[in-house]
């Protein structure tokens, strides 16, 4: 369970985050969707700990990233690039992340298993191609079996067969019960596996709820989702 | 040529570490002989600094931290990633792609690495020595202009003898302690050349002696012999560095 | 202590840490015996410690080497956090557990520098003031965040500025971090002092900056 509660966040004077409030639920995908620049990221990683918001609250099952004991059991979260150094091999990097959370070592060869890096895991981080980074990435967010999934722009650098392996990866974490969101700016990516759709643009939430609501009388998406940002572009709020 | 030139000179001048480097070395020397002015006037009254010949000169030294920082900075920024999530996302990759002729371009960025450190030095130069001359003006001799133009050649060398070490080592931190250390008061250079003449022949040590006359220096050497060994080291090295660059995968 | 372990992990599979620490470790001890050689007549403390006035940059390097690392390219940075996300504890952490990869390192390359000069009674001395000046470092690094600027100011302040100040007349030498390199009972209040203030610095920015 994720729940964001009117979050703001000023940057150089810039006002990026408006009161985000939205939730995400067990059970459930939810895409969190937005131009570039739209404030998903900043989001994020105010929801992760990484960033402060000047007022509201994230709550990753009731409490903030910062609070969270051996936060890795709880939740798993894959941010933009690798997230490991580039000269230390994919085992070292998840050994040194399953240490840290008490996870035992046997955790980072069967994590490598389940996203199909067996066989690069003396390979150094540097060396790794995109799309083999963010599977690192991935594996890193899988280490502590976490009941929530937080990923920004997952497909991002994949191929088509990784895209493929994702989607199918996200719908059965959901299916099991867990709580998985993602943002992503690729529409029809997210059409196809959200349950529930969040619209971010230009720091504020503009429509929130299930895919077929947000969807409402349009033909896709897509179409819903030019038709809630242009009209907030114009409308001065 | 002239393009790309202008192109590295761009791109080298709006790097913030390099732009410390310029401040830094232009600034540092003439600052020093300002600070330094009260007690060099004491030691020059009370006669405990008898020989004021090399006075300038050698307050000098002290900003060379910023043609090494230059020389370093002008290849290490190509290799370093530009951004955090990026891994192998190099500047050097998008120079190549703008031009793809590895030697052409090394010429480019070697002439404006030049054009940059050999303004930055005459600048300093000019600074630091009519600092010592109006300071200082009835005891110090106004320097001849060969040496002079000796000391700036030394700054554009150390600058290249950077650069160069950089494109080996492919990594800033190794030149740069290297060679900051080697400009501390005593020298590891200096140090070896109490153990063996040879180390007489080393770069700074060397260089040194295109404008610096009386030291304790174990061999003089004429400075224009000098230069031309300076030159010699710089060249072997710039010549290794070019080789790998041209051979290595970006 | 789950913290520590990880740190500690990350620490060793750092393959430019064991590098730096061998190349500090070779530079001393071609120093030493460049001192054993070339002064004969220097006072014995001069020759016990000298080598390492030098070779303290490689101990400098080492600081920011590590702390640098955090924020290189792939961002390790959030994979830290969001592994550990108590800022201040984890920074504790870091620097015990860089304290105690450094120490033996310190202490080998102490012992190499006053050893041959028979100044084995500064050995300790030596040892902890090189295991304070890489914390120190590594506190800079951590606040600057890069690698190559950081390692520019540390040098320029303990090669270039520190020898300039202190060739000057007046008492400000004593109150320099590097004084005991080179004359441990007058410099080691400020070593420590230094060290600790900075660790402090980087100990607030690290939990109020966004990462």
């Amino acid at each position: 369970m994720i729940t964001v509660d009117r979050v703001s966040k000023t940057r150089s004077r810039t006002r990026i985050l408006h009161d985000v409030t939205f939730e995400a639920r067990p059970g459930r995908v939810t895409g969190f969707l937005g131009p570039n620049g739209a404030g998903k990221t900043s989001t994020l990683r105010i929801l992760l700990g990484l960033d402060r918001p000047e007022s509201g609250a994230a709550l990753i099952c009731g409490r903030p990233y910062r609070k969270l004991d051996r936060p890795l059991t709880t939740i798993g979260a894959l941010l933009d690039g690798s997230g490991a150094h580039r000269a230390r091999t994919a085992r070292a990097h998840l050994r040194w992340v399953a240490a840290s959370n008490g996870l035992p070592d046997s955790r980072a060869d069967e994590v490598l298993e389940i996203v199909g890096l067996t066989g690069d895991a003396r390979k150094r981080a540097g060396r790794f191609s995109l799309g083999m980074s963010r599977r690192l990435g991935l594996a890193t967010a899988l280490l502590g079996d976490p009941e929530v999934l937080v990923l920004d722009e997952p497909v991002n650098g994949l191929d088509p067969v990784g895209i493929r392996w994702m989607r199918e990866f996200l719908r059965n974490s959901a299916a099991q019960g867990r709580t998985v969101l993602l943002s992503s700016h690729l529409m029809s990516e997210l059409a196809e596996i959200a349950d529930d759709v969040i619209v971010i643009d230009k720091g504020r939430i503009v429509a929130r709820g299930s895919l077929a609501e947000v969807t409402g009388d349009h033909r896709t998406l897509e179409d819903a989702f030019f038709a809630l940002t242009a009209t907030e572009a114009v409308r001065p709020w | 040529m002239v393009s790309r030139v202008r192109a590295e000179l761009r791109k080298l001048l709006g790097l913030p570490t390099a732009r410390v480097g310029l401040v830094l070395g232009t600034l540092t020397a003439p600052a020093i002989v300002l600070l330094n002015a009260p007690y060099t006037r004491r030691a020059i009254a009370a006669g405990t600094l008898t020989d004021t010949s090399d006075l300038g000169l050698r307050d000098l030294g002290v900003g060379l931290i910023g043609p090494m920082v230059l020389g370093v900075i002008a290849v290490s920024s190509e290799y370093t990633s530009t951004s955090q999530h990026a891994p192998g996302a190099r500047q050097l990759t998008a120079t190549l792609t703008a031009v793809p002729d590895r030697l052409r371009l090394l010429v480019a960025k070697t002439a404006a690495l030049v054009l940059v450190v050999a303004a930055q030095a005459a600048v300093a130069a000019t600074a630091t020595l009519g600092l010592t001359q109006v300071l200082h003006g009835d005891h110090v001799p106004v320097p001849a202009p060969a040496r002079v133009a000796g000391a700036i050649l030394y700054w554009t060398l150390t600058a290249l003898l950077a650069y160069a070490i950089t494109l080996i080592t492919r990594n800033g931190i190794v030149p740069l302690t290297l060679l900051v250390i080697n400009s501390t008061v005593v020298s590891v250079s200096y140090l070896l050349t109490k153990i063996t003449d040879l180390a007489s022949y080393l770069p700074d040590i060397v260089g040194a002696q295109m404008f610096i006359r009386d030291a304790d220096f174990p061999v003089e050497i004429a400075p224009l012999t000098a230069g031309l060994v300076m030159t010699a080291w710089v060249a072997v090295l710039l010549a290794i560095g070019a080789v790998l660059f041209q051979r290595r995968d970006a | 202590m789950n913290v520590a372990r990880a740190e500690l992990r990350k620490l060793l599979t750092l393959p430019s840490l064991r590098l730096t620490a061998l190349l500090t470790w070779a530079a001393t001890l071609l120093l030493a015996y460049a001192y054993a050689y070339a002064d004969r007549d220097a006072p014995l403390d001069d020759a016990a410690l000298a080598p390492l006035g030098y070779t303290q940059a490689g101990f400098l390097v080492l600081g920011v080497l590590a702390a640098a690392s955090e924020y290189e390219e792939g961002g390790q940075i959030h994979t830290t956090l969001l592994a550990m996300p108590r800022r201040l504890p984890l920074h504790v952490v870091k620097a015990l557990t860089l304290g105690a990869v450094t120490l033996p390192v310190a202490a080998v390359t102490a012992a190499t520098s006053t050893l041959p000069a028979g100044g084995a009674t500064w050995t300790p001395a030596a040892t902890a003031y090189l295991t304070l000046t890489t914390l120190l470092a590594a506190a800079v690094a951590g606040v600057v965040r890069r690698a190559v600027p950081a390692a520019i100011l540390l040098l320029g302040l303990y090669f270039i500025a520190g020898p300039l100040l202190r060739a000057r007349p007046g008492g400000i030498a004593a109150y320099l971090p590097d004084t005991a390199a080179l004359d441990p009972p007058r410099g080691a209040a400020a070593t420590v002092a230094w060290t600790a203030a900075v660790l402090a610095l980087a100990a607030l920015t690290f939990h109020r900056r966004d990462a």
